[in-house]
């Protein structure tokens, strides 16, 4: 009876319903491991647990109050934005860093198309081994053995061109990668660490000293 | 069977010769006119069920998802009804000998001091001086403002509840408040007149720790290593700052520290050490000696 297939019909979408909205509706499907996504996260972690580290020694060990306050809001505000990018690998399943050795940047590259930056001054279509505005381990020595004037102004150089350097990972994340949290969030990272980068520079040209070239 | 009438009715004297028809009428009358109410009410019943299920379905989904923060539904507070929404330029930075010639009062945006007020579920007791209040709505905490002379007693203890220990949370007197309570986050504002109302959830849930609507997600809210001391902070300054005052910072952000202008020009950069730019230990510091020494202690 035509009454009663309908009832039938209602009766199996009203069941369908409640089974979706009680598994939580809508799901969402995780980027692959050689997406902009995954790459950006992965690769975005290393860099900004660098800038936590540097952050970290000269909040320790400067007198000077602004830079101790520059120091600790790059510390935790890169702390957590790395704590973020953690969480997507977690949900998307996949690894919370890059292979080691295995190379950054490679989700930058278009298949071997598209040149960045090679972390050494020069450009590339590859992976490279060590992403743009990195310290070295010499470098990061070198600053946890100074103080005072000294210590303040090369944190500010090596921490101008850290943020210099990571710009360019953000500004391709903010424009290819797949989910709109991630553009989002890379969007925010390259507009606030420009406007920290303005205040680095006018800070360093205060203590008569240059940046540091790019790398 | 017995010959003669079979009709059960009382004789009909029409029905002489059709009594036999009449009676066969009868019988398959009763199959046909009756209504079959035993299925319909099954029917109705299955409907209505239905009906219901799918409804309240939709209508819970709805709800849910209104105030979920996605990059599909990047501000909720689209569905509170009184909510003012404002762009702002972000990170326009101040001194603390400077002030803000603000567009609102209380402001939800615009240029502020380097040093943000502690946001870590913070109930100010006294009113804090607004270029550090500012500075929190970056990071991504809701600042409820309330007049101190409307809102007291079981009305405060309500805003307290919500604000007390909560990260991304702070809460201030604002002497002077157009209405009795004011929420702020960057770039939205909502007056209200109860501690209440609804819609002061609603806001709170569609905008803390906003990633899309806060310029700086991931800002720090503690402030034990910038200079601002959360038991002493600097105190309000009732008032609009005279535009004359060199130390007067426009909306622009013209006069501001790192200000940018349209172009992401750094403005600001030749200002020199007079305003304040030069590094001396009390530069951001909580308690200049400026704004800190003057003010009487009742606020």
């Amino acid at each position: 009876m035509f009454a009663a297939m309908a009832a039938m019909l209602l009766v199996g979408a009203a069941v369908g319903m409640l089974i979706s909205t009680a598994t939580g509706a809508g799901t969402d499907d995780a980027p692959s491991a050689e997406s902009v996504d995954v790459g950006f996260a992965q690769d975005m972690r290393v860099h900004h647990l660098q800038a936590v580290t540097m952050a970290g020694i000269e909040r320790d060990r400067t007198s000077d109050l602004t830079l101790r306050g520059i120091a600790f809001d790059i510390e935790s505000t890169q702390l957590s934005q790395a704590s973020e990018m953690s969480g997507w690998l977690t949900v998307w399943e996949q690894p919370s860093l890059p292979t080691a050795g295995a190379g950054y940047m490679k989700w930058m590259s278009e298949g071997g198309t598209h040149t960045h930056s090679n972390g050494e001054g020069g450009r590339t279509t590859g992976p490279v081994q060590r992403m743009p505005g990195m310290a070295s381990t010499d470098e990061l020595n070198k600053l946890r053995k100074l103080s005072g004037a000294e210590l303040d102004t090369y944190f500010l150089q090596l921490m101008l061109r850290h943020h210099e350097g990571g710009k360019e990972m953000a500004e391709y994340a903010a424009e290819h990668a797949g989910k709109g949290y991630v553009r989002n969030l890379a969007e925010k990272v390259v507009t606030s660490q420009t406007n920290e980068s303005n205040q680095m520079k006018t800070l360093l040209a205060q203590r008569g000293a240059k940046p540091l070239p790019a790398s | 069977m017995a010959s003669g009438t079979k009709s059960k009715g009382p004789s009909n004297p029409k029905g002489k010769s059709g009594s036999v028809n009449k009676a066969r009428r009868s019988v398959v009358g009763t199959a046909r006119k009756p209504k079959p109410w035993g299925m319909i009410m099954a029917v109705v019943a299955v409907v209505a069920l239905a009906g219901g299920v799918i409804g309240y379905a939709l209508v819970t989904v709805h709800d849910k998802e209104k105030w979920v923060v996605s990059a599909d539904n990047q501000d909720p507070s689209d569905n509170i009804e009184g909510v003012v929404h404002k762009k702002y330029e972000s990170a326009q930075h101040v001194e603390a000998t400077q002030r803000v010639a603000y567009d609102q009062s209380p402001p939800f945006g615009g240029p502020h001091d380097g040093t943000w007020a502690d946001c870590n579920g913070t109930v100010y007791p006294k009113a804090v001086r607004t270029e550090n209040m500012v500075h929190t709505l970056e990071h991504g905490a809701v600042w409820i403002a309330y007049n101190p002379d409307k809102i007291k007693g079981k009305a405060l203890n309500t805003l307290k509840s919500k604000v007390e220990g909560q990260p991304y949370m702070v809460m201030s007197p604002y002497p002077g408040l157009d209405k009795p309570i004011s929420l702020q986050s960057w770039g939205h504002q909502l007056k209200l007149t109860s501690a209440d109302d609804g819609r002061l959830d609603e806001f709170i849930k569609s905008l803390r720790e906003n990633q899309y609507q806060n310029p700086e997600p991931g800002g720090r809210c503690d402030s034990q290593e910038t200079g601002f001391d959360v038991t002493n902070p600097p105190p309000f300054v009732s008032g609009k700052p005279d535009p004359k005052d060199p130390n007067t910072v426009t909306m622009d952000g013209k006069g501001a520290k790192t200000a940018t202008d349209e172009n992401g020009m750094q403005s600001g950069t030749t200002t020199p050490p007079a305003t304040g730019t030069e590094t001396p230990p009390a530069t951001g510091a909580s308690t200049p000696p400026a704004t800190g020494g003057s003010t009487p202690p009742s606020q």
